[in-house]
């Protein structure tokens, strides 16, 4: 059975709106474990790689299905840029087929919405306009894994995370090419053409608004580091919202409304919903804006004595990243630690370097991230579902010295 | 000596028994969770399930997932749903007992 309910952050207990009680953890704490799908190539019996994303590195992947595998988090690379083999997939519908998707450039995505609505094809989207940008790629559970009451959903650590290089037609671009917004829209709602058609769209449809203002940092792409955007990764055209969870990166994207309402199917009114645990339902935030967030990636494990090198990445959500901080002695006393690689934009993640001389022993290592004047907070925000965990006592890292 | 004999034989007779009700009510048990698995639930219709003849590709496939062998797991999602997968239990889709043979059947057969 899950060990005993942590006590949770209570500097977002506000956020939550009611927050975790004793009953809804000793609900919790009813449901029987989940195993936790830690599985790599190694291991016996170990899965390969599902035929629809043969291409993949197996060796840097956790299957947890054939539907959502996640980086393991030695494999992120220390380049900044995670490598496209080594990045994870989580998919809320099947991976569209190339006999499923066409002719690329024949691909069509509607604009609604907007003064002059129109339909575009990939082709005339790429004459439109076009920006790259870095920007993060992280599902809203990235971290479930760690919470003691082991939410439903895949056990991703760290790996449901990834910074790539997009590049596509900014949304901005779009909107002036269609006249300017109408009046009172309030949200930009993007949608999959992934759906199955047998599927009732209210429950299964892939659709996901965000607040308005995010349109102006949003863009529709088709190249992700260097390649045509891969049909695994929601080819040939997905939405790319920087700064907003996975979930709100729409792939195979059909449709971009501007919109007075949230979309009211399933994947937004009650799917991906912050809740107490124990709670649920569409009165509770929805994942949008990602949050400050580091994790080390190097050592894991073990050491050798005397000068160590700690590494790792670091991400301010919507806001730039500013500070990084590491502790070996499980967050008692911190120290500053340096950014190396370069810095590709507020929405991109740096990669962080920590020098320490340790003697043999067992450690707990830590790293603390700063942006917009706020720092990671120590615990997980406890909710239902296990989303946008980003305390870092859980991210640690526990190392034997030797 | 002989009663112990008698004894031996009657204990033998009702292992007999025993086994073949014991061997009868589990190929019921199979049938029964296939039979949900096809039809009442259709969970046929979004997963793969080599023993139910299955090839729906919307959720996981069942062979492949180790989770799907955990009955506890499966109980778990089955009741509760996730994503696009209704929850059979909490919406009253399934009673108590189906559930139970449904998830018994898919954490017995999955994999083979």
């Amino acid at each position: 059975m899950p060990k005993k309910i942590k006590k949770i952050n209570s500097s977002r207990r506000n956020f939550l709106a009611g927050s975790a009680t004793v009953a809804g953890a000793a609900a919790a704490a009813s449901v029987m474990p989940i195993t936790i799908a830690n599985a790599n190539h190694t291991e016996k019996g170990a899965r390969g790689l599902p035929t629809w994303t043969g291409w993949k590195k197996r060796s840097a992947l956790i299957i947890h299905s054939d539907k959502g595998m996640e980086t393991h988090r030695a494999a992120i690379g220390n380049s900044v840029i995670t490598p496209l083999r080594h990045v994870y997939i989580r998919n809320n519908m099947p991976t569209m087929s190339d006999a499923q998707i066409g002719k690329r450039s024949n691909w069509k995505m509607k604009v609604e919405g907007v003064k002059n609505p129109k339909t575009y094809t990939l082709a005339q989207l790429k004459q439109l306009a076009q920006k790259t940008e870095a920007s993060i790629l992280q599902c809203s559970g990235n971290g479930r894994g760690f919470f003691n009451h082991k939410p439903r959903g895949s056990q991703w650590k760290t790996g449901a995370a990834a910074c790539l290089i997009w590049t596509g037609c900014p949304v901005s671009a779009i909107v002036k090419d269609c006249g300017g917004l109408v009046s009172g829209a309030k949200f930009m709602t993007a949608t999959g053409a992934d759906m199955p058609k047998q599927l009732d769209p209210k429950k299964a449809l892939v659709e996901r608004s965000v607040p308005i203002k995010a349109y102006k940092d949003a863009f529709v792409v088709w190249e992700v580091n260097g390649v045509d955007l891969p049909n695994s990764h929601g080819g040939p055209l997905r939405m790319v919202t920087p700064g907003y969870f996975g979930i709100n990166n729409v792939k195979h994207l059909g449709k971009l409304a501007f919109t007075a309402k949230e979309s009211s199917v399933k994947y937004m009114k009650s799917s991906y919903r912050i809740s107490p645990i124990g709670k649920k339902g569409s009165q509770y935030p929805s994942c949008w804006e990602m949050s400050v967030k580091s994790w080390i990636v190097s050592p894991l494990k073990s050491a050798k004595s005397g000068n160590i090198v700690v590494s790792g990445v670091a991400m301010g959500g919507t806001k730039k990243v500013s500070g990084i901080k590491v502790s070996v002695d499980g967050g008692k006393s911190w120290k500053k630690a340096n950014f190396t690689g370069p810095d590709m934009g507020k929405f991109a993640w740096r990669r962080f370097v920590f020098e320490t001389k340790l003697k043999p022993g067992t450690y707990k290592i830590v790293s603390k991230a700063s942006a917009g004047g706020k720092s990671q907070p120590k615990l997980r925000m406890e909710n239902r579902r296990g989303y946008a965990h980003n305390g870092w006592l859980d991210h640690g890292v526990d190392i034997k010295v030797s | 000596m002989v009663w112990i004999l008698k004894f031996l034989n009657v204990s033998l007779i009702i292992l007999f028994f025993v086994s073949i009700a014991s061997s009868h009510s589990w190929g019921d048990a199979i049938k029964q969770g296939m039979q949900i698995f096809n039809e009442k639930a259709g969970c046929a219709a979004c997963h793969v399930l080599k023993h139910a003849g299955s090839k729906g590709n919307i959720g996981p496939n069942l062979d492949y997932s180790k989770d799907s062998q955990n009955v506890a797991y499966v109980k778990d999602m089955v009741k509760n749903g996730l994503g696009v997968m209704p929850a059979f239990g909490e919406d009253g889709i399934l009673t108590p007992e189906e559930i139970d043979a449904v998830s018994n059947y898919v954490a017995k057969v999955a994999g083979k």
